[in-house]
């Protein structure tokens, strides 16, 4: 990363917020008494091995109001497997300027020539509050100094970092695009090297070494997608300081119930650690960088 | 102090109006614990404040009952001699817990006198053959015909787990759905629930399309959205039971696959209880 990679990008930081859709200007506008749900990981469009229910945006939008989900950051399934993320990218918005629910959160791949255009357009073109990574499909790891340099420029730039952990259990994937898990284990390191970095791992299930580490590691949450057991949850929240658990489904790929259902179901989180799952500590990650 | 926020699931009455019945609840699934009970215990109660939001008539679990399905020698022989631990248990949830014994298909004889012991004399509706570790053994090998012969007469349930996994069998003694329905051809009249589906369940619903004596399992995987769909449309609604897989897997990845499905609600009664009230042919308590 250059100086002038960091001005161009710093310099229009905060230019999102005229642009950012209602739902998110709403936020701060809520009944205090109405739950306000957040999904922080939600995917647009056709998943490549098999059509979903839910895979028409149209359809998972009035899905998404239905279980009273005001609003959902959106990656977009094409990130994965396209070289073109540029247009995927801009399909990705012009699909959320549609609705006022959902936020774009762009792809980047830093294995592609060029990746710096991709991660200066969800900025300064899309006005994205973040930008979405799948190391393993993009074949890197995150001790790549390339990661390294990626997490800088966007952290410059005020957006925050989801990174995949997994899209689908390996166990049911199509044999002929077997991909493991993304390894955690460098990413602590890398995070406690960038001030102010917000960062997100989706689809992960904690534990191991590489959960403790980022457990320890400020400014690193968690989504719940597949963080499964009926006490799951309660447990993961009770495992970190406040703030770091945050509400995804991984719809449309899973059933957005699911993820619904079992923050609350162990009947373990009071009132307040509820709400904080479903929304403020989405909301607090995205606000916090004054966007 | 309990929320009474209850986001993505129907009414308490809407629950109740589909008679849930839990084919497939895992309590301490691989050891009830040392004393016999006291893990199983534990996780039974874990698993309540789901159950309760559930609104779950029955639950059917997997008891271990000394014939070789753990690793723990001990309590092997405490549950060989001491039926009392295991009925205990059963009378603690009375109107809630069934039970499937878990068999050793590597060990006949003992299979064979736990199915009297546990089927004929009662009270439990069937039985369940684990899917890798201590005790599992490949649903196509011979030893399985001369228990499922009895299981027939004794007119239990049979509940084999099942897993396609990419790459191959994680464990010698796993089965596939395929390899159910090799067994389930050679036994017609006896009913064959194939756990899980295969997980991979694409491949699963494929690979017993053709065998209408086998019912299939809805736990054990993500929440992945159009298993029931393709499920129903497949197979018909009267070929599916509900699993919940709690307390380890959740209510909400397990029920939300029926209640969010695009089916009608006629094919959900069947498949969260209907289904399996009929495929139990042995008297509950």
């Amino acid at each position: 990363m250059n100086r002038r990679d960091v001005l161009s990008l710093a310099v229009s930081a905060g230019a999102a917020t005229k642009m950012l859709p209602s739902s998110v200007r709403a936020a701060n506008q809520q009944d205090s008494s109405e739950l306000r749900i957040v999904d922080t990981n939600a995917s647009l469009f056709q998943w490549p091995f098999r059509r979903l229910p839910l895979d028409d945006v149209e359809v998972l939008v009035e899905k998404y109001r239905s279980l009273g989900i005001k609003q959902a950051w959106a990656g977009t399934f094409e990130g994965v497997l396209h070289r073109d993320v540029a247009s995927a990218n801009r399909r990705l918005t012009d699909a959320c300027l549609k609705y006022a629910e959902l936020v774009p959160i762009g792809s980047v791949n830093p294995e592609l020539p060029g990746w710096e255009e991709d991660l200066r357009r969800c900025h300064e073109e899309h006005s994205m509050p973040g930008i979405r990574l799948h190391a393993n499909y993009h074949g890197y790891t995150l001790d790549d100094p390339r990661f390294a340099k990626l997490l800088k420029l966007a952290t410059a730039a005020g957006l925050f970092v989801q990174i995949a952990a997994t899209i689908e259990d390996n166990r049911t994937q199509h044999p002929q695009l077997q991909v493991p898990d993304v390894d955690l284990a460098p990413l602590a390191d890398v995070v406690r090297q960038v001030s102010g970095a917000r960062v997100q791992v989706l689809n992960f299930r904690p534990r191991g070494a590489a959960f403790e580490q980022l457990a320890k590691t400020t400014h690193v949450m968690f989504d719940t997608a597949r963080v499964d057991g009926t006490d799951g949850i309660p447990k993961l929240v009770e495992s970190l300081p406040a703030g770091r658990v945050l509400f995804g489904t991984h719809a449309p790929f899973l059933i957005p119930e699911a993820a619904l259902i079992r923050v609350h179901e162990s009947d373990r989180l009071d009132d307040a650690a509820l709400r904080a799952v479903y929304a403020t500590n989405a909301d607090t990650m995205f606000w916090k960088n004054g966007v | 102090m309990t929320s009474a926020l209850r986001p993505g699931l129907p009414s308490p009455e809407q629950l109740k109006s589909y008679r849930i019945w839990d084919s497939y609840f895992t309590p301490a699934y691989s050891h009830p614990g040392a004393d016999g009970s006291s893990t199983l215990v534990a996780d039974i109660e874990r698993a309540m404040p789901a159950v309760r939001k559930g609104e779950f008539e029955k639950l059917c679990y997997f008891p271990h009952v000394g014939i070789g399905t753990t690793t723990d020698a001990d309590f092997e022989k405490l549950a060989r001699s001491r039926s009392d631990i295991t009925l205990n248990v059963m009378e603690r949830w009375p109107k809630l817990l069934l039970g499937m014994i878990q068999l050793n298909a590597n060990d006949v004889p003992a299979s064979l006198d736990a199915l009297n012991r546990w089927l004929r004399d009662g009270p439990m509706i069937g039985v369940y053959f684990r899917g890798g570790g201590v005790g599992s053994l490949t649903c196509t090998h011979p030893n399985f015909h001369p228990l499922i012969e009895r299981i027939a007469e004794l007119r239990g349930v049979i509940m084999q787990h099942t897993w396609f996994v990419t790459g191959g069998k994680q464990s010698p003694g796993a089965s596939t759905p395929s390899e159910l329905a090799e067994v389930a051809a050679k036994f017609p009249e006896q009913k064959f629930v194939c756990a899980h589906a295969g997980g991979e369940w694409q491949r699963g619903i494929r690979a017993v399309q053709n065998s209408p004596n086998i019912l299939i399992e809805t736990s054990g995987f993500d929440a992945s959205a159009g298993f029931i769909e393709m499920a129903v449309r497949e197979l018909g609604a009267e070929r599916i039971v509900f699993g919940s897989h709690l307390p380890s897997r959740s209510l909400g990845t397990e029920l939300s696959k029926v209640i969010a499905a695009n089916i009608t609600e006629a094919d959900k009664r069947l498949i969260l209880g209907e289904n399996f009230r009929k495929l139990i042919q042995r008297p509950i308590g």
